[in-house]
């Protein structure tokens, strides 16, 4: 039973994604053109590297929305210490932005670890003092393409390999794929087959139970921050690399729409239950529908309607199966 | 029973000595703040201008407070009520001519406030719908809930703000009555309203009841279904009276208003000693937790800090507070458990 709801959840999911790509293709066919594919790929990269932080989270029954400012603030930081430094290195900025998501997702550790403060408000809190210091310390200057330092303008216009279509102009799938694939792999072997990775999932399901169990909760917390702040570091040199153009404000704000994004992804907010395949498939859903409400003639300021609403259809549907099923065993939960 | 009626006595002392620390932390919060900044401060100027700012926010903060007292939360409180100030707001431009009188102007008025109260409180009924009958966790019901209302909002006006409303309407935001602002009676009146529901009425001690412990409240027979709605009306409502005072002070409704509010509602509800698992926590320490971040706000300002800093100050302050709670408590647990042992 409990393996089964996972997987047609992520069934459900790819039925929608393909049924919605059919529609679309309809309407405008240049949807479904090589071009088009990769350039969805390209742009969903970072949202889905920001997802399977949010997925860990989710999974340890904490909820973060500090993680965009995490990510920009690790992104702007090594762009200015680049360009200060005068070392042109995509190497060096990696270090420097992995290591200030590091330690950003350190500080959310310890004050979610240590002092037991409710996940959401206690981000909240980190969301307003990482953004804040970033924009206070290091300052509010934006910095465009041409004062951009070149490792980030080649790792941006990088690609695995290229086509040339009919009419002559080349295409490529772009490079930030292959950050993506190392996070994902490296985070499925940890979550499944790693102690912590399984104390993730237990302190999700029940954090009593799980330290009954002998489980170091508060080292587990402490981690699982410490690494989301590290993926958070490696989709800010993403992030600013995509748009070739880095502000401090950028992305702050749009957290909700990651978290929902996951969570339509069958990923429960209650911790302990969610996969990564789901978590991406949301990010996608959410990414194909951002990208072709245009192509079906309706502004864009009907994306948070759509994703608020599928969001509350789907978590809606899962937690009253939930209540059901309680009701039926007498838990009164 | 000698222990729980003992345990009882330290909760209600505790919450006392919380009320008497924040008092405390007023008062010597404001002379710190009016010696600080002499004359500017404790001017008349400074405090109807405070007095005008606060209530819009202070609303927002009441039904925040409302809502964790019950166990619960509600993020979708400033996208309520912009989503109704939005609905007021094309009200009063799309039906007004040059050719309405006097009495169809306030009719019209009178109209987009009922409009905005009314869409407010289903609004929040909807919330508690969510939560009550679909069993959605509070934080998640609502975190959808404040995409879909600015969603709606959003694709209703495009992103772009409704502006230009009659003159009486603005009268709400910037009226007087003698020396004391329209906004801040409107507050004072609904504070004492909340204040009254939660410590007095039936339904109060029923939210106190849930948000202590949702399973003993339905063993005692309450209905928890029908009180969760209720909750989430009433904070509906109260973002929806906030958006009438937030559209009449700017003149103009718009997605995106009053975002820093979430942040602040919260902080201001913790700092007044409500506890986020719920069940604990007085609608006067909120109050008071109003009272303090209006005045640091509007010593930041006469400082001449930005809002950057001012965000920063408002994370470090909840993320402290929150702490101080924890240890608080902790040593408390202790002081408790080594009386119970001798």
């Amino acid at each position: 039973m409990l393996k089964k709801i996972p997987k047609t959840n992520e069934m459900y999911l790819i039925i929608v994604i393909i049924i919605y790509s059919i529609i679309v293709t309809m309407v405008n066919k240049s949807f479904m053109s090589v071009e088009n594919v990769f350039d969805i790929l390209r742009s969903g990269t970072g949202q889905a590297i920001l997802g399977v932080g949010v997925l860990i989270v989710l999974l340890s029954g904490g909820i973060d929305v500090s993680f965009t400012a995490i990510a920009i603030s690790s992104g702007y930081i090594a762009v200015r210490a680049i360009m200060a430094l005068g070392i042109d290195s995509l190497l060096l900025a990696f270090v420097i932005s992995c290591t200030v998501g590091l330690v950003f997702g350190a500080i959310n550790g310890i004050i979610i670890a240590y002092f037991k403060i409710p996940t959401l408000i206690a981000t909240l809190g980190t969301l307003n003092l990482f953004h804040g210091l970033l924009l206070t310390i290091v300052g509010t200057r934006s910095v465009n393409a041409a004062q951009m330092p070149k490792c980030f303008i080649n790792f941006g216009a990088a690609k695995i390999f290229t086509l040339t279509t009919a009419r002559g102009s080349t295409i490529g799938l772009s490079v930030f794929i292959i950050p993506l694939i190392a996070v994902i792999l490296f985070t499925w072997f940890l979550l499944k087959y790693t102690m912590l990775g399984r104390s993730i999932y237990a302190i999700g399901n029940s954090t009593e139970s799980a330290l009954r169990a002998g489980i170091n909760v508060v080292k587990t917390q402490l981690f699982l921050y410490c690494y989301v702040g590290f993926i958070n570091g490696i989709m800010g040199v993403i992030t600013v690399s995509e748009v070739r153009w880095v502000n401090p404000v950028y992305l702050v704000g749009t957290e909700l729409t990651v978290i929902a994004a996951v969570v339509i992804g069958g990923v429960k907010l209650t911790g302990g239950s969610g996969t990564i395949t789901g978590a991406l498939l949301g990010v996608g859903l959410i990414t194909i529908l951002n990208s072709t409400l245009v192509l079906l003639g309706l502004s864009s300021s009907w994306m948070d309607l759509f994703v608020g609403a599928i969001m509350i259809i789907s978590i809606g549907y899962t937690s009253y199966q939930r209540k059901i099923e309680n009701q039926r065993l007498l838990n009164f939960m | 029973m000698e222990v729980s009626s003992l345990s009882l006595n330290k909760t209600i002392k505790k919450i006392d000595s919380n009320m008497t620390i924040l008092v405390a932390v007023t008062f010597v919060l404001l002379t710190v703040l009016s010696i600080l900044l002499k004359g500017s401060f404790l001017s008349l100027r400074n405090f109807q201008s405070m007095a005008y700012q606060f209530p819009e926010f202070g609303l927002l903060a009441l039904a925040m407070g409302i809502a964790m007292i019950s166990g619960g939360i509600d993020l979708s409180v400033i996208a309520n009520a912009n989503l109704s100030g939005i609905i007021a707001a094309l009200i009063l431009t799309q039906n007004i001519t040059n050719e309405t009188t006097g009495n169809q102007l306030v009719l019209i008025i009178i109209l987009a406030i009922l409009t905005a109260l009314a869409l407010s409180a289903l609004l929040g009924m909807f919330n508690g719908f969510l939560i009550a009958y679909l069993g959605i966790p509070a934080i998640l019901a609502t975190l959808g809930t404040m995409l879909l209302f600015a969603g709606i909002g959003m694709a209703i006006t495009e992103g772009r703000g409704v502006v230009g409303f009659p003159l009486p309407f603005l009268y709400i935001g910037f009226g007087q009555l003698s020396i004391f602002p329209l906004p801040l009676i409107i507050f004072i009146i609904l504070a004492i309203f909340v204040g009254i529901i939660m410590s007095k009425s039936a339904l109060g001690q029923k939210i106190y009841l849930l948000g202590a412990n949702s399973i003993a409240a339905r063993f005692s027979g309450i209905e928890n279904n029908i009180i969760i709605i209720k909750t989430y009306m009433l904070t509906g409502f109260l973002a929806g009276l906030s958006s009438i005072l937030m559209i009449s002070r700017v003149n103009s409704a718009k997605i995106g208003y009053g975002d820093t509010y979430l942040l602040q509602a919260i902080l201001v509800v913790v700092l007044g000693g409500v506890d986020p698992a719920g069940g604990k926590g007085k609608i006067s320490g909120v109050i008071l937790g109003i009272i303090i971040l209006q005045s640091l706000q509007s010593a930041f300002t006469l400082f001449g800090f930005d809002p950057y800093s001012k965000r920063l100050i408002w994370g470090l302050m909840l993320l402290i507070v929150m702490i101080i709670n924890f240890i608080n408590s902790k040593h408390k647990e202790r002081i408790l458990r080594l009386k119970n042992i001798t």
